[in-house]
């Protein structure tokens, strides 16, 4: 076994994605305690010229492969890496190519795998991880058992760590060692069709505007616009409000959409369901404005305004622009 | 073949023992509700002629057979339960050998599944169960679909969607977008009763409770209730620009704004 700290870093578009920075910065504060390397496993689109996760904490990358296939085809060389590399830890994001990858690692190399959490230590040695299980009723500390496998592999939700800014570590980057893609390599991407507009990525949003069933229509979401272009952040939505067609699936956050853990969320129109709640109630401060003064949002949002969304959220963004001095 | 888990309710009270960990017995259980989106993604398949039968596996506790009973009130054909003592406890990894193992037995087209169990939330099982059986996965699909010897998902992306592709057998999970689950009718939950139901124990799918580590590779070695929130301050019955300002307030004295 070795001391190193290992992670998924998956590129889409020639960079590395916001999980992947998130990852680098954990896996090299978790290697400098382990006296161990922070290494990566970099797939996706431009994950051959992966030298710029030195930078975000890595020492070493390895590429697993750079094409626009989907995550679990990697999976057989990432199984050989881990055999390899031996390392304490794999990080993977908490994302669903993240999970395919990290769920094919538990299958292939039969290894203790735990999360998604929101906390991940090294005490003596030993992987203990914090996890939020059974709707965020019970927080659960975990460790693999004695005769558990190396490494434990853990999902990490997002925001669970912070990207570095402006470093300046060098990687190496080599390609992992050449290995038979196998079965999991046979599902194949044989039709792309990405939206016009692309979607802002609600899991890198520090501040989140989220509008529900009471935001009423598609049109309905333009003042939740306003509002978090005010407050620099993006706009989320519930599941009722996906399936109504108004925005976006990639906006939806909750049980089945995004888990978010922004600085500040709002909740526009939004009862607070606990499948909405799954998904956001790591927020650091929540705001819900509500005509319903009996929305279970009311029980657990920080502040709650009971009132109309249409009438406030217009107001609140000009109060905003004027405070701020624009 | 739809695997199926029985889980606490979402919106179940849940009760724990003076150690933090769920009364199982106290909870009210039902099928994973991120299931019974894959069984209704099966039974369109099925009405649509894409496959010949629809069973269930489920891997549980002896009760688990109710979950499998309600499945069979939905519609399909047959079920069968995977229960033994040792199983208690178990983890992704195990839950997945154990699954892998019934589903070689069961030799289905297609093993579907929802895409995360409520309760553990990991989405590892259908990954691991792929990997076990050395199939393909194809992960995520809002909609599952068969053609010739292929299976082939819908999956979003970040901005878009991408279709994906296998050759079968393979390894599915869906989304809740694949269509509402239709209810078990009064002749459904009739007709369940006679539909045959298997029982299988460890021995029956080949694997020995040494070969599984006591079930988990992982251990739970300490549990808590979350750290205590500050109540919520409410601003109600006052005018539209009064709780604009006191809203402004809120956010500036948190330096949100």
């Amino acid at each position: 076994m070795s001391n190193d700290v290992a992670f998924l870093a998956e590129f889409s578009g020639g960079s590395p994605t916001h999980a992947a920075l998130e990852l680098a910065a954990g896996a090299a504060d978790l290697a400098e305690g382990s006296k161990g390397a922070a290494v990566a496993l970099a797939y996706g689109p431009g994950a051959a010229d992966a030298g710029a996760l030195g930078a975000a904490g890595a020492s070493r990358v390895l590429v697993l492969g750079d094409e626009p296939s989907p995550a679990i085809t990697h999976a057989a060389a990432a199984a050989a890496v881990v055999r390899d590399l031996n390392p304490l830890l794999l990080l993977a994001p908490a994302t669903p190519n993240g999970r395919d990858l990290a769920a094919a690692l538990v299958g292939l190399v039969a290894l203790p795998a735990f999360g998604p959490v929101r906390a991940v230590r090294i005490e003596a040695g030993r992987v203990r991880t914090e996890q939020a299980t059974l709707q965020g009723t019970v927080i659960t500390v975990s460790e693999p058992t004695d005769d558990a496998g190396q490494p434990a592999i853990v999902l990490v939700l997002p925001s669970t760590f912070t990207p570095r800014e402006g470093g300046s570590g060098a990687a190496k980057v080599e390609p992992a060692a050449a290995s038979e893609a196998g079965p999991l390599g046979a599902a194949r991407i044989v039709e792309s069709h990405p939206a016009e507009a692309a979607v802002a990525n609600l899991e890198e949003a520090s501040v989140i505007v989220a509008g529900g069933r009471g935001v009423g229509s598609a049109d309905g979401f333009a003042p939740l616009h306003e509002l978090a272009a005010a407050l620099g952040g993006a706009v989320g939505a519930s599941r009722a409000a996906a399936d109504a067609g108004w925005v976006p699936y990639q906006l939806q956050i909750g049980q089945t959409g995004k888990v978010v853990k922004p600085a500040l969320y709002v909740g526009c129109g939004i009862s607070g369901a606990i499948q909405h709640r799954v998904g956001m109630q790591t927020a650091e401060n929540v705001l819900a404005i509500n005509k319903d003064p009996d929305a279970p949002i009311g029980e657990f949002a920080d502040l709650f305004v009971v009132g109309d969304l249409f009438t406030i959220v217009p107001k609140l963004t000009a109060e905003i622009r004027r405070r701020k001095g624009r | 073949m739809v695997c199926i888990k029985q889980v606490p309710a979402t919106t179940a009270e849940k009760r724990y023992t003076a150690d933090l960990r769920l009364d199982r017995a106290a909870a009210e259980a039902v099928i994973n509700p991120l299931d019974e989106y894959a069984i209704e993604q099966a039974l369109r398949l099925q009405e649509s002629g894409a496959v010949e039968s629809v069973g269930f596996l489920s891997m549980g506790p002896e009760q688990a057979a109710e979950a499998l009973r309600r499945a069979l009130a939905m519609g399909g054909d047959d079920a069968t339960l995977v229960t033994d003592p040792v199983l208690a406890g178990a983890d992704a990894w195990a839950t997945a050998r154990v699954l892998a193992a019934a589903l070689d037995k069961l030799a289905p087209d297609v093993a579907l599944m929802g895409m995360a169990s409520d309760d553990a939330r990991g989405s590892l099982v259908p990954g691991a169960v792929a990997a076990l059986r050395g199939m393909p996965l194809l992960s995520y699909g809002s909609e599952l679909r068969i053609e010739g010897s292929s299976a082939r998902v819908r999956r979003l992306t970040a901005d878009g969607f991408d279709i994906v592709e296998a050759p079968l057998p393979v390894v599915a999970s869906v989304t809740d977008q694949v269509g509402e689950p239709r209810y078990a009718s009064l002749k459904g939950i009739m007709a369940a009763k006679r539909k045959p139901m298997e029982t299988w124990g460890l021995a029956d799918i080949g694997l020995s409770p040494d070969e599984l580590h006591g079930a988990a590779l992982t251990r739970v070695v300490e549990a808590r209730k979350p750290e205590a929130k500050s109540p919520t301050e409410r601003v109600e019955d006052v005018s539209a620009d009064e709780a604009v300002t006191r809203i402004a307030d809120w956010l500036a004295a948190r330096k949100l704004i």
